[in-house]
């Protein structure tokens, strides 16, 4: 197969920082090629450096063995470089033919031809398999369908090289399916891919090469035949890496929190909660499983205090129903909460990490002289320099600001904050989301230590890997109904990712 | 209090962040004394006769304290609002409502002395306070966008005050109020009233109340992150609420305090005009600190009253002095978003480095 892409040394600083440094990786027509990386790995920024988004510091780049400048976004186009982000780029109001052409300069005429433009795209929806609903607003398409708009987008523009960023990410097990079809059939029309994902599975069974970065710079370049899983997720964080399993609770104790024919915002398919029964006892943890958008965000926000649910019972771990809706009335009442998104809703990112360590313990004895009047900046000091040292957060004082810590050691901050209260229920929602495999060990163990010593766990998470590995029971969720629970030991993982799609 | 140990690239970045002011402050000058230059006159003398009439012996000190006061008072107003995360524009009117009402205790209940002087003083800030209620309320229950409601509610104060000095409480059919009598004006310490004092204090005050008490960390929290507060149990509504409360009751009490402290002691035409929207630049360019914005104000203080002796020792006319004070505040928020633009941070980190790495050659 002849090479189609080739990029030769690319560094990219920002300041002293080496993003990418002396990566070199190349693509042959109709293969897919994934980029293999933990978070922070360089994926990115090699990828924004491809579509014009970055100037390379060093470094450069031939399509067809011939040189180029990617100046620009534009100038990517022209090469038939087209990538579909991780999230979507198209406008929620307009039809999918509308995000299509959107912006497209191929007629003279300043009017659209959509009747042309139509043609074209429907000749190219045969050719390659992709099923779209064109004059179907984006709002009401499927998340499958909003991505082969994607995917079109691209394809219409020309696209020889297309980039494909977590697409898996947000799909079905089925839509997965026809997603990889679709792969399939552009490669066989010689087209080719960069398909960026560090799910193991999918990348032994899609990819015909693979290239692995590790702190910005390229490891090494295998073809997927000759390689093992296990020989990949080493080569990735670049160690023998060893998943660590955790015992399933089987006889858990009694009921900590419960939500019984729970229902907000029902109408809503992708927002909403129909109908929600579910016990958190003391001593498991209660996986909820499920794609994305699917009623997870506002479980989480009933169980936390956020909002009121418009019908049914909650009763908090005294067992007595809760009346009043209000996060402060939940923390009093023993939550600890590790919420979907660290940097807008657990952390003040321009407060101090010792400032971060006690928000929620601003007015105690501890921390305030007279009754929660004026703050004792030593000893806040000191505890933020103990939680420091406990709990491994790497910082080079704690009177640095949250905002300017890594992702892993964010969430550490937010663990130490919230397990320092000693929660008698304990909610994380996506805990490990982009975060690197140390952090996310850190952050289960962590989890699994609350729930020896007797705290009702609720994990939310769109993970199923991760629900799997953690929960000793499981719920799953589609479209705000509990489609059903599950054993976390021994799990019937097939029944349970037809449950996820709603079957 | 325990030391704080900071990364080289923090150090950097605070230096930057009081650095910029001071810049921003003498390119304001080098631009203006180009200025004066084109107008053919000798800006270093201008200068010079600037600070003389500011500064040049104690009653023109005195005098400059006293014009800066009402400035401290908008300022900390403007600082406390902002760091909740509110942008209370309604100084002006909280500063013109305090001293309408401070008028009113004076004129309307007919006290006199340390009484009326004092309930002069606690009714200003009360009515401040409520002024600044208002648009609280307007957005918390209703959402509605507290710039606009402050600005509008501005308005109201201003034509209120002119009822005020006009028709209530007018001298013999002059459009002024009566003057406060002498027993229950503010008591004078080195020609200057104590009502400076009160507002150095009140910065002072400010400060730690906003950096060392539980209050004022939820207040700064809820400031900086909203949701995270409300995430984490902080009654978010109560302490919106109470800043508004807070910062207008500031401006209020600077109201009743330029009212009882400075001739003419009366409500006229121009009774705190400007000064609301002087002090949301001065908390800008303080950078929401409170001790800072204390200087600041004193700068501005020095601008207005030697703008007059400039004006008249070099002819130059006194709006040089508010192209000036234009040139400090655009400066000073552009040069704060500048620091804070990628490429500019990496020169000076770089610089950091070559530094560090320097100190450890040497070594």
């Amino acid at each position: 197969m002849a090479e189609l892409l080739r990029m030769e040394n690319i560094s990219k600083c920002f300041g002293s920082f080496y993003a990418n440094k002396d990566v070199t990786f190349d693509v042959r027509e109709g293969e897919v090629h994934t980029l293999l990386g933990e978070n922070g790995a360089g994926k990115s920024t090699l990828m924004n450096v491809l579509v014009g988004l970055y100037q390379p510091t060093e470094g450069k780049i031939f399509m067809h063995g011939r040189e180029v400048q990617i100046t620009s976004p534009g100038v990517a186009v022209e090469n038939g470089i087209g990538m579909v982000h991780q999230h979507f780029m198209l406008i929620d109001a307009m039809t999918g033919l509308e995000n299509i052409i959107l912006g497209d300069k191929r007629h003279d005429t300043p009017l659209l031809r959509e009747g042309d433009d139509r043609k074209t795209i429907e000749g190219l929806m045969d050719r390659y398999g992709l099923e779209i609903d064109l004059d179907e607003k984006v709002a009401n398409m499927s998340i499958g369908m909003q991505q082969r708009v994607e995917i079109m987008k691209v394809l219409f523009r020309g696209a020889e090289l297309l980039i494909l960023d977590e697409p898996t990410a947000v799909l079905t097990d089925l839509e997965v399916e026809g997603l990889f079809e679709i792969m399939h059939s552009l490669t066989s029309e010689g087209k080719s891919i960069i398909f960026i994902s560090h799910k193991m599975r999918e990348v032994m069974r899609i990819s015909d090469r693979v290239t692995v970065l590790r702190r910005g710079e390229s490891i090494e370049t295998v073809d997927v035949a000759n390689v093992t899983e296990q020989e990949l997720a080493d080569l990735m964080i670049g160690q023998k890496f060893q998943e660590s399993t955790y015992p399933k609770v089987e006889d858990a104790g009694e009921v900590a929190f419960e939500l019984k024919g729970v229902s907000y915002r029902p109408e809503v398919k992708h927002g909403g909660l129909k109908d929600v029964s579910l016990a958190i006892h003391k001593g498991e943890i209660l996986g909820v499983a499920g794609i994305d958008g699917n009623g997870q965000t506002p479980l989480a926000e009933v169980v936390t205090g956020l909002v009121k649910p418009e019908s049914g019972e909650v009763y908090g771990p005294d067992g007595k129903e809760i009346a009043l809706f209000s996060p402060r009335s939940f923390i009093k009442a023993g939550l600890g909460n590790i919420p979907e998104d660290r940097n807008k809703m657990g952390l003040v990112g321009d407060m101090t990490v010792a400032e971060n360590l006690v928000l929620k313990q601003t007015t105690s004895d501890k921390f305030s002289a007279g009754h929660g009047k004026w703050l004792k900046m030593g000893e806040i000091h000191d505890y933020a320099n103990k939680l420091r040292e406990e709990n491994d957060i790497r910082c080079t004082s704690v009177e640095q600001t949250a905002r300017s810590l890594s992702g892993g050691n964010q969430q550490k901050v937010i663990l130490a904050r919230e397990l320092e209260g000693e929660p008698k229920l304990l909610v994380a929602v996506y805990p490990t989301r982009g975060l690197d495999i140390g952090a996310t060990e850190f952050i289960h163990n962590q989890i699994v230590a609350q729930r020896d010593a007797g705290c009702a766990v609720l994990l939310i998470s769109a993970d199923f890997d991760e629900v799997l590995k953690l929960s000793d029971r499981i719920v799953v969720l589609f479209e705000g109904q509990v489609m059903g629970t599950y054993p976390g030991a021994n799990p019937p993982i097939k029944e349970i990712s037809l449950a996820m799609a709603g079957k | 209090m325990a030391k704080k140990e900071l990364s080289a690239e923090e150090r950097s970045e605070k230096r930057l962040m009081i650095l910029t002011p001071i810049v921003s402050v003498l390119l304001a000058l080098i631009v203006g004394a180009i200025i004066i230059a084109v107008l053919g006159k000798d800006p270093i003398q201008g200068y010079a006769a600037m600070l003389r009439g500011s500064l040049g012996d104690p009653a023109k000190i005195a005098k400059t304290l006293e014009r800066a006061c009402p400035l401290v008072f908008t300022g900390l107003c403007a600082v406390f609002a902002y760091k909740c995360g509110v942008f209370n524009l309604g100084g002006e009117g909280q500063f013109i409502m305090g001293g309408c009402a401070t008028a009113t205790v004076m004129f309307g209940l007919g006290l006199q002395g340390p009484v009326g002087l004092a309930l002069g003083l606690i009714v200003g800030m009360v009515v401040g306070g409520i002024w600044g209620l208002l648009p609280g309320i307007m957005k918390i229950t209703r959402g509605l966008n507290e710039m606009i409601t402050t600005i509008m509610l501005n308005y109201v104060a201003l034509y209120f005050m002119e009822y005020v000095f006009k028709n209530l409480y007018s001298d013999s059919g002059l459009p002024k109020t009566l003057a406060i009598p002498q027993s229950a004006r503010l008591p004078q310490i080195a020609n200057a009233h104590v009502g400076v004092l009160v507002a150095i204090l009140l910065g002072v005050f400010i400060w730690y109340l906003i950096f060392r008490t539980s209050f004022g960390f939820k207040i700064r929290a809820v400031g900086m992150n909203p949701v995270a507060s409300k995430v984490n149990g902080f009654p978010v509504k109560r302490l919106v609420l109470l800043a508004f409360i807070i910062s207008g009751a500031i401006a209020g009490l600077g109201g009743a305090i330029e009212l009882l402290g400075r001739t003419p002691f009366r409500l006229a035409d121009g009774f705190g005009s400007g000064f609301g929207f002087d002090g949301v630049a001065i908390a800008l360019i303080a950078q929401l600190n409170p001790i800072a914005a204390i200087f600041v104000a004193l700068l501005f203080g020095v601008l207005s009253t030697g703008g007059t002796m400039m004006q008249s020792v070099i002819g130059v006319p006194t709006a040089i002095v508010e192209i000036v004070r234009g040139l400090i505040i655009i400066f000073a928020v552009a040069g704060m978003a500048a620091v804070k633009l990628p490429k500019i941070r990496a020169f000076f980190a770089a610089r950091q480095n070559a530094k560090v790495k320097k100190a450890e050659v040497n070594a």
